[in-house]
């Protein structure tokens, strides 16, 4: 990042915390609906103390894991077989694009009722949330392959398993990528939101806990735990990975 | 041994809903070591001749036969090297290059082995480790051109693989195949529009006629070798073959 541009950005936080703290300090909203900054750096220092943010965090990421790696490869599988096999497009791929258009969300209630209140539930939630992203960005990645680079590997003696795993997989990375992320983006959001429905351990727990204890304070403060882990994972994991993908495969 | 035969080959395509006849019985034969090419007038169906060939097509008529074997699918003994040279953009050269053996369980010192001989023929050695998007058109076919002679195919199968260079790096491969013709006396068959590329490069070219193609006439070119793009003796053959397909881009 250039520094000019750092220092703008610092500049833009420092401002809102500014503010912020101006605000409290002119007592217009009482103080359990309206922290101060520092109440907020307290709670965190807080948890930091006492562990229980790391384990929050750590249940959250744990969940967010294994959901978003079930649908990594099941949405691989199913998106290869989608544009492979005609008639599995035909038939599921239509039902794949209805089941994207159900918020993670809306999956909590079948997950209580199958699962109740387990680990198992909430990663079924991220899991069935995240998979058709990572589906359709398949599909769609391996129909945009070059013909010629299929027509090559065969021409080369590629078996049809050779080539999934040779070509196709490695040709439509630049899409798959996007569906990871897009996975992600789904399942991040899916595992808070369960985590709040089941109210069991992990971040989202915390912040209804926060709500329960009439702790505004917490409640801001584990908001911002979930920005900073997302803004770490799309700006620096997924935008590396992007950034070579994108060089290597010549589209930048 | 390389020894092709096409018999009767006969191909349709669909267009606007009704059959169109693109290749009206093409018989040719091909011994081994010879290095023929096509020439005839776009959209003719010399291309699609080449890919019934490497068996990514399957004909309407006819077959073909590989040292009087007939073929029936795609085969390691027949490689063909695309007109966009259809590398790898994830692998880096030598992986490219290795690719064909990597499928066929081929160890990796091995293949290490045969892919740097064949790197080293197309002066590419020093790119081993370069992506396709770090070089340039003509390097990208000097890769294409390596990738399928590790192959050691009885056949190259090749479709324009010189149309998008620049004419100075397309005169210098134009020599270079010819060399890596001689030292590896593949069967060679070479698709392309460019006349002047057909005679420094053939032993024998092939006109092909408008669609629905067929042979329309062919020419012996006994001339010594390497045949450079400013050696006038070859302009004669040029104008005998423009002659015959002139007539045929008109249509």
């Amino acid at each position: 990042m250039k520094s000019s541009t750092l220092a703008k950005k610092i500049g833009f936080y420092a401002m809102i915390i500014i503010v912020w703290q101006g605000l409290d300090s002119a007592d217009i909203w009482p103080d359990n609906i309206f922290p101060s900054p520092v109440d907020v750096v307290e709670d965190l220092a807080y948890g930091v103390s006492d562990g229980s943010l790391f384990f929050g965090i750590g249940t959250s990421l744990l969940r967010l894991i294994v959901g978003l790696s079930i649908a990594i490869a099941g949405g691989l599988v199913l998106g290869i077989f989608m544009a492979r096999v005609e008639t599995v497009n035909q038939t599921i791929g239509s039902l794949v694009l209805g089941l994207q258009s159900i918020p993670s969300i809306a999956w909590v209630p079948l997950a209580i009722l199958w699962f109740g209140l387990t680990d198992t539930g909430i990663i079924f939630v991220v899991a069935i949330g995240a998979i058709f992203a990572v589906t359709i960005n398949t599909y769609t990645g391996v129909k945009n392959i070059n013909p010629s680079y299929i027509e090559a590997a065969r021409n080369m003696g590629a078996k049809e398993g050779q080539l999934i795993t040779s070509i196709l997989i490695p040709a439509a990375f630049p899409f798959i990528m996007s569906g990871f992320k897009q996975g992600w983006a789904v399942a991040w959001r899916g595992v808070i939101g369960a985590e709040l429905l089941f109210s069991f351990l992990g971040l989202g727990f915390l912040l209804n806990v926060g709500r329960q204890l009439n702790d505004v304070s917490q409640v801001i403060a584990i908001m911002l735990v979930i920005m900073g882990i997302g803004i770490l994972a799309e700006g620096l994991v997924f935008k590396k990975i992007e950034d070579k993908v994108m060089t290597r495969w010549g589209l930048r | 041994m390389g020894k092709l035969e096409s018999k009767n080959i006969e191909k349709y395509f669909t267009h606007d809903g009704k059959p169109l006849k693109t290749l009206d019985g093409i018989d040719l034969n091909v011994e081994d070591g010879e290095f023929v090419c096509i020439v005839g007038p776009s959209g003719c169906g010399k291309s699609t001749f080449l890919r019934i060939t490497a068996g990514l097509e399957k004909p309407d008529g006819g077959e073909i036969l590989l040292d009087n074997q007939p073929l029936t699918n795609t085969g390691p003994d027949r490689i063909m090297v695309f007109q966009e040279g259809a590398l790898f953009p994830w692998l880096n050269v030598e992986d490219n290059v290795e690719y064909g053996l990597k499928i066929a369980g081929i160890p990796k010192e091995k293949r290490n082995q045969i892919s740097h001989r064949y790197l080293d023929m197309m002066q590419l050695t020093q790119f081993a480790t370069s992506y396709t998007y770090q070089l340039s058109t003509g390097m990208k076919q000097r890769v294409a051109i390596a990738r399928a002679l590790v192959m050691e195919p009885d056949v190259l199968l090749m479709d324009e693989p010189f149309a998008a260079l620049d004419p100075q790096t397309r005169d210098l491969l134009l020599v270079e195949m010819q060399l890596i013709w001689q030292k590896t006396k593949k069967t060679i068959v070479f698709v392309t529009h460019n006349v002047a590329e057909a005679v420094m490069l053939g032993t024998r070219v092939l006109v092909f006629t408008h669609r629905p193609a067929t042979i329309k006439k062919e020419f012996k070119i006994d001339y010594k070798r390497p045949r450079t793009s400013e050696d006038e003796n070859l302009l004669p053959y040029q104008k005998k073959i423009l002659a015959e397909l002139r007539p045929e881009v008109k249509k």
